[in-house]
């Protein structure tokens, strides 16, 4: 589904990304675990391209992300991505917020949008907050309706970068579960996460990276059972204990 | 009483105390010769020359601070060739303007690049509203770069264009946030009309100017023209903190 070759990313003289190469098949749900600073975040950003690499290939779906003439809209509007921070738009409503981006491109119709809306919101539980404005809103909920804002463009593949980082330890679970009803409904995933737990029990293929490589990758009961790389053992020792 | 009774009244003194003497001037400056009048006509250029100005300054400003941002935003190594020269002349006209003084300004474009024309309120206008173009450049550029680049980056990895996510997320946000120094501006802009006089623009210190050449006191008719600028200055701040309590009442937090 995402092809990537050779990717390097580069900030300055500061070499976050050293030639990656990976490739991430329909329906799988990779978990990119990692020290703070390893490069995990610039390397889900460069797959939707909000980083633009410094040199390699993406390609979603047929379609080269990486090539200068690529409608980078309309590969992003197939691939969702979750925020540590939210960033959901306060100055709408969580309708509006769920709703603008299909109904500006052309996905749906006001009408089906908010259907679509509803029903989403409904599957979180959160369907009484619909005319509520993000502010009026708790971490969890927030992140469960930027889940939803994501999945009303119907992506086939979702990225989350840790997204329950920045939330109270108490509403790490409520978010933790809409992604696992996610996970059984079949979408590709890719997560950035701190949550063990979750990756074990979720993920299909766990990366480990370090310094801009991916040190380690493999099923999540070898990754955290039968650790080979030293500096995974002393990453899961660190964040196990 | 009537004024002009009392103004005869304390003329005929020999030795007027100081209110007496406060009055006298206040009426020679304000009912002689219904000189009161003069002032209101300066008052309405003055009005006037702002609403110009303020359209030149909100359409410039707009203008510039797009072509900035957009240049700024653009993706590495997809530079645009024409945006980038417009993007110069922007800066260029931004550096000039707010490094050089608004009357010197006014007297080489009153005195040297429209000396002939006697239109002078207009040419004052004219330089009020490019002069006050920079500074909303400045002040908008300034509210989109402070929004939290996290808004842009959702709107876009939903699939929205640049223009659109502009439209609905970051420029509904960016006016909230520059609301206060757009009125600032406002103020600033509004006081400084008074400085189109030293082109002949005629509005409130022309006028009093005039009268003091007239009278040769100088403190009754500049403390009146000082009077109606405050007045001014009053009523929009008030109306400006009308505008930004209902804007924070949609936060409904
Ligand atoms: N926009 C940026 N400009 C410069 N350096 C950056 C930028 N984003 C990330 N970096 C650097 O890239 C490295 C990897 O960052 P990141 O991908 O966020 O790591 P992680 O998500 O694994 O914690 C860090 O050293 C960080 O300082
Ligand atoms: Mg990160």
């Amino acid at each position: 589904m995402i092809d990537v070759k050779h990717l390097s990313k580069a900030f300055g003289d500061n070499l976050v990304l050293d030639n990656i190469d990976q490739h991430i098949y329909p329906g799988e749900k990779v978990v990119i675990i990692g020290p703070s600073g390893s490069g995990k975040s610039t390397f889900l950003r460069c797959l939707n391209l909000l980083e633009t690499p410094t040199a390699g290939t993406i390609t979603f779906d047929g379609a080269v992300v990486t090539d200068p003439k690529a409608d980078i809209d309309k590969i992003r509007q197939q691939m969702g991505m979750v925020f540590q921070h939210f960033n959901l738009f306060p100055n709408m409503t969580v309708r509006k917020n769920i709703t603008l981006a299909p109904v500006r491109t052309k996905l749906m119709g006001q009408a089906e949008a908010d259907d679509t809306a509803t029903a989403l919101l409904k599957r979180v539980g959160l369907e009484e907050k619909a005319d509520a404005y993000p502010a009026q809103l708790s971490g969890g909920q927030k992140q469960r309706i930027a889940i939803v804002r994501a999945l009303a463009m119907k992506p086939k593949l979702m990225l989350f970068d840790e997204p329950t980082s920045a939330l109270d330890p108490e509403m790490v679970g409520e978010v933790l579960e809409v992604m696992k009803e996610l996970a059984q409904d079949g979408m590709t995933m890719v997560v950035v996460t701190h949550e063990m737990g979750f990756a074990r029990e979720v993920g299909s293929r766990v990366l480990f990276m370090d310094e801009g490589h991916v040190m380690e990758e493999g099923k999540p009961e070898d990754i955290f059972s039968r650790p080979q790389n030293p500096r995974l053992q002393e990453f899961l020792s660190k964040v196990l204990h | 009483m009537d004024p002009t009774a009392l103004y005869e009244s304390f003329k005929a003194l020999q030795n007027p105390n100081f209110f007496q003497d406060a009055y006298m001037q206040f009426y020679k400056a304000w009912f002689a010769e219904d000189r009161w009048l003069t002032y209101f006509k300066g008052l309405s250029t003055t009005l006037y020359v702002t609403v110009i100005a303020l359209a030149i300054g909100v359409v410039l400003g707009v203008l510039v601070a797009t072509v900035r941002t957009a240049h700024d935003q653009q993706r590495p190594g997809r530079h645009n060739p024409f945006l980038g020269i417009v993007n110069a002349v922007c800066r260029v006209y931004v550096t000039i303007i707010r490094g050089t003084p608004m009357m010197v300004q006014l007297m080489i474009m009153g005195f040297a690049v429209f000396a002939t024309s006697r239109e002078k309120t207009l040419v004052g206008a004219l330089t009020l509203g490019i002069n006050s173009g920079a500074y909303v450049a400045e002040i908008i550029r300034g509210g989109l770069m402070s929004l939290d680049p996290g808004q842009m980056e959702a709107g876009r990895s939903l699939g929205l264009g640049y223009l659109d996510t502009m439209r609905f997320v970051v420029i509904p946000q960016a006016f909230k946030a520059i609301l206060p120094s757009l009125g600032n501006e406002f103020i600033v802009l509004l006081k400084d009309t008074s400085l189109i006089s030293v082109v002949s623009g005629k509005e409130i210190v022309y006028f009093a100017r005039a009268i003091v050449t007239k009278t040769y006191e100088p403190m009754a008719p500049y403390l009146i023209t000082a009077a109606m600028y405050l007045v001014l200055v009053l009523i929009f701040s008030w109306l400006q903190g009308k505008l930004e309590r209902r804007l924070r009442q949609s936060d409904r937090r």
